[in-house]
């Protein structure tokens, strides 16, 4: 019998023995929409919160001005300029990608991407893996600016789920940052940067 | 003429302190009960049932059960942990057992712990009670999470005029008696004895108060070791040394 | 089989540790006071605490069906699928992985299911390297130790002992500064992931609906070892599971809350399979083992509720027994009331009939459980199968012999109960003992002891009526 048929028929009789409680019916999670602005405004709170720089900006010039600023004179690691929004991607036509020499991009001090989704409850960066939106870069430099524009809003994870399934789907990794690394092993003492960034920088545009 | 009250006295206040069961019964009768003991009452069997001895326990508590169902009125029950037993525990027990749950559960819906019990009816107190002291509150583990009862005691010190209740860091935390605990595992009962007298002493309390006498025996004995000068009181006493 | 030395000399040791009584004092305080601010930020909190016990009771009550689906989904995402008895099938299956993929550098992330099988050692003698990367698993990895919390896997350990480790295994200059120590530790285990051949983690939860592996992190060293190296293994218990994202959208609201006081930890990373074509990193190849080792017999008995724990270590912080012995005494991979009743399901009750022992029974470990799980009325059944099964002294099983014959009986009970009162008033100065006979001895080792009554209550009773 294989490990698979063994474990299945343990299992199948275990469940007629199982003595399991029977919960009560439970009140399903249901989460009230809410608008872009009550969403930007809860995003910058728990980013606060977070330690996380939030830089709103009025204006797509505005918002290129600011990365400009943050990536000057660094290493850059970018996802590719065709998925950065505001025209951003003119800024980086001398990053690192994901397709460059892995070498290349362990060296980089800034990884600059775009998003999938912003939370707004917890302050979180949605990203999906893919073509052009590789995951070192929001992983390998010790710093990393998003860009988030308010299409990307959401106010839970949960709606994040439910609206974007289908692009959940189809890519191999969804990841949710929340701040900086951290870690507070040694004695509670909290340490960022241990591994991935300690430092993210959120820029939300018009 | 309505039910008297049954006074399920449990062993400790039996052997060891039975000034807490007459403090009981003077406080009902205050409210205007009457109250009956049962005298073929002998013990809830929680100790054997907490040991894993669940055919003991079984023992023990059919023969609680007989001798309660063959009563009428509410009973009530100057322990958190006794009560816990019989209230919560007995059904549990007797989960396979369909004849004895069913009396568990109608013995158990007559039950109420003593501070509850009181509590319910305070306003109905003739009597204004008053005392100068300042007390550290323990709540028993049994009468706070298994009975759910964290109020009532609280509220009847705070209706002592001249009471203080002093401020005990982790008062939630359990004291370490935890029955036959108390002997299996004494050093580790013991540190947590240790911590729990240490935030009462820092509380700057002169009375340590509980409901359960297996606590108060407990940290009781541990004051005594130190030479500590808190002394240790039931709820039920200090409510009576109040009143007039 | 238990093989560390009896749990009275671990409990006896740890006791006697101030250090670790101070650290695992502060420690667990500060969890406590987070979480509780914590769990203030999400509006009814109690009532995702239901859904999330309904959501698992009812997926354990039919676990086969919801693993063969989450299977089927796993293998439609280009996942390899294997199925694990014992923890030595998983270790023997995980190294096979290794040979098939020519794997010699392994990095792992935070797994307590690779720690339950020993995973590292059988990897190990096969020739491979194996770091692990979470920070206090690095050290734990380092020092030749073993974690002692769930969460915070060195509480027990100083900032100086962290430097002395990383001094004499890696030749760090000494110092006791945590953020000298985690920057070394941050490049060499940088070093690890850029060269390393295989990733290994666990699983925080498998969502069956669309075949997905959660791994929730603070420190990115999950996301590290599931995208750089070019071949991922999952090690999953089967009852890891939940039935849809949106099931684990609730699970994610209590996870962090319980364990860290976070609303949600830094990575939540949702994997689905590998690397999709035209992706310019993560693995070539995925794997996920689905481990048994027991689960089934858990889930067979009364303590089935049990495998909906989603290992938060709430219940540690909450346990004030934890609270003065540490995760050591525990002896094996779960420390904790956790680990009193998982343990003994795994490993069996035999040698370990002391952890569900070693409990007041004062509830406030189900009081912070996000899945409100009953530990309490598991180790009362747990005791109940140890004197069923191991027995109990003599002395202790003679005397509840008698006393469940006099209880039903009250002239014998009095009678019995007279006698012992007699004894002890004998033995006693100013109503108290400082030397109790037998079985109490255990008592006035740390207190004293109360002498009965010279009448008890009934006797007064009796008077007082007359």
């Amino acid at each position: 019998m294989s490990a698979r048929a063994a474990v299945l028929a343990r299992l199948a009789a275990a469940q007629r023995t199982a003595r399991l409680p029977t919960p009560a019916a439970a009140k399903p999670l249901v989460s009230t929409p809410r608008s872009v602005a009550e969403c930007r405004e809860r995003f910058a709170r728990e980013l606060a919160g977070l330690g996380v720089d939030c830089h709103a900006e009025s204006s797509p010039e505005a918002v290129r001005a600011r990365v400009s600023a943050l990536i000057e004179g660094k290493k850059v690691l970018s996802w590719d300029p065709d998925q950065m929004p505001y025209g951003v991607g003119a800024l980086l036509s001398g990053a690192a990608r994901g397709s460059s020499p892995r070498a290349e991009q362990a060296q980089a001090e800034i990884g600059v991407t775009g998003c999938h989704g912003a939370i707004a409850e917890t302050g979180s960066l949605a990203v999906l893996s893919g073509p052009g939106h590789s995951r070192s870069v929001s992983l390998l430099p010790p710093v990393h600016v998003a860009i988030v524009s308010p299409p990307d809003f959401c106010f839970t994870m949960g709606e994040f789920f439910a609206r974007e399934a289908g692009r959940i789907g189809a890519a191999a990794c969804c990841t949710f940052i929340t701040g900086p690394s951290r870690t507070a092993d040694i004695e509670l003492t909290l340490t960022l940067g241990v591994h991935g960034p300690g430092k993210v920088v959120v820029v939300v545009g018009p | 003429m309505s039910d008297p009250v049954q006074l399920f006295h449990t062993c400790l206040v039996n052997e060891i302190a039975p000034e807490v069961g007459m403090a009981a019964v003077r406080l009902l009768e205050r409210l205007g009960h009457r109250v009956e003991v049962p005298l073929a009452q002998t013990c809830c069997g929680q100790p054997a049932y907490n040991a894993g001895f669940h055919d003991e326990a079984k023992a023990a508590a059919r023969h609680t059960l007989d001798v309660l169902g063959a009563t009428t009125g509410p009973i009530v029950i100057p322990s958190g942990s006794c009560g816990d037993m019989v209230i919560h525990q007995y059904e549990v027990l007797f989960r396979d057992e369909p004849e004895w749950r069913d009396k568990a559960h109608a013995v158990a819906e007559r039950c109420r712990e003593l501070s509850q019990f009181l509590a319910d009816e305070w306003a109905r107190m003739p009597d204004r009670p008053r005392l100068k002291a300042r007390i550290a509150y323990h709540p028993s583990c049994h009468l706070l999470r298994g009975l759910g009862v964290s109020d009532a005691p609280l509220s009847l010190l705070r209706a002592i005029e001249g009471v203080t209740l002093a401020e005990v860091k982790d008062q939630d935390e359990c004291c370490g008696f935890g029955g036959l605990f108390s002997v299996k595992q004494p050093e580790i009962s013991g540190s947590m004895m240790e911590r729990k007298l240490a935030s009462v002493a820092a509380s700057g309390a002169g009375r340590l108060v509980s409901c359960d006498l297996g606590c108060l025996m407990h940290l009781g004995g541990g004051l005594r070791r130190q030479g500590s000068p808190i002394a240790v009181q039931h709820l039920a006493q200090v409510l009576d040394e109040a009143l007039p | 089989m238990n093989e560390a030395p009896a749990f009275p000399l671990r409990v006896r040791s740890a006791l006697g540790d101030e250090r670790l009584h101070v650290a695992l004092g502060r420690a667990t305080e500060a969890l406590r006071s987070r979480r509780s601010a914590a769990i203030g930020s999400l509006e009814g909190f109690d009532e995702v605490r239901d859904l999330a016990r309904k959501i698992k009771m009812e997926l354990l009550a039919d676990l086969s069906t919801h693993l063969q689906r989450f299977e089927e989904r796993l293998v439609a995402n280009g996942v390899t699928v294997h199925w694990a008895e014992t923890g030595a099938d998983a270790n023997r299956i995980v190294g096979e992985i290794a040979k098939s993929h020519a794997v010699r550098r392994i990095v792992k992330s935070k797994s307590m299911a690779t720690e339950e099988t020993h995973l590292n050692h059988a990897l190990q003698r096969e020739g491979m390297e194996v770091v692990e990367t979470d920070l206090g698993e690095y050290i734990v990895q380092l020092a030749e130790d073993r974690p002692s919390h769930i969460i915070l896997p060195i509480i027990h350990l100083t900032r100086e002992d962290v430097g002395d480790v990383m001094h004499r295994r890696i030749g760090v200059p000494r110092t006791g500064d945590p953020q000298t120590l985690a920057a070394y530790a941050r490049a060499k285990l940088r070093e690890e992931f850029l060269g390393a051949d295989m990733g290994i983690t666990g699983a925080n939860f498998g969502v069956v609906e669309t075949g997905t592996i959660c791994l929730v992190t603070n420190e990115g060293n999950g996301r590290m070892v599931t995208t750089l190296p070019r071949v991922h293994v999952a090690v999953m218990g089967i009852e890891k599971l939940v039935p849809t994202l949106a099931d684990l959208d609730a699970f994610l609201k209590l996870l962090a809350r319980s364990a860290t006081g976070q609303k949600i930890t830094t990575y939540t990373t949702l994997i689905r399979g590998p690397r999709r074509a035209g992706d310019e990193c993560g693995p070539e190849a995925m794997h996920v083992v689905l481990l048994d080792n027991g689960r089934s017999r858990i889930l067979s008995g009364e303590n089935a509720e049990i495998l909906g724990c989603i290992r938060c270590g709430a219940c540690l912080n909450a346990c004030p027994i934890y609270k003065s012995i540490g995760g050591h005494a525990y002896g094996d991979t779960y420390p904790g009331p956790i680990g009193a009743i998982v343990t003994p399901g795994l490993r069996g009750l035999h040698g370990w009939s002391d952890l569900p022992a070693a409990s007041t029974l004062c509830g406030a470990c189900r009081d912070v459980c996000p899945i409100r799980l009953d530990i309490p009325r598991m180790l009362l059944g747990l005791r109940r199968d140890t004197v069923r099964e191991e027995g109990a002294p003599l002395s202790l099983r003679l005397g509840l012999k008698v006393f469940a014959w006099i209880a039903p009986r009250p002239a014998l009970y009095r009678a019995a109960t007279r006698m012992a009162r007699a004894l002890l008033r004998f033995r006693a100065r100013d109503g108290w003992l400082r030397h109790a006979p037998g079985l109490a001895s255990g008592w006035t080792r740390m207190r004293d002891l109360r002498a009965p009554a010279a009448r008890t209550f009934q006797q007064l009773w009796k008077e007082r009526k007359s």
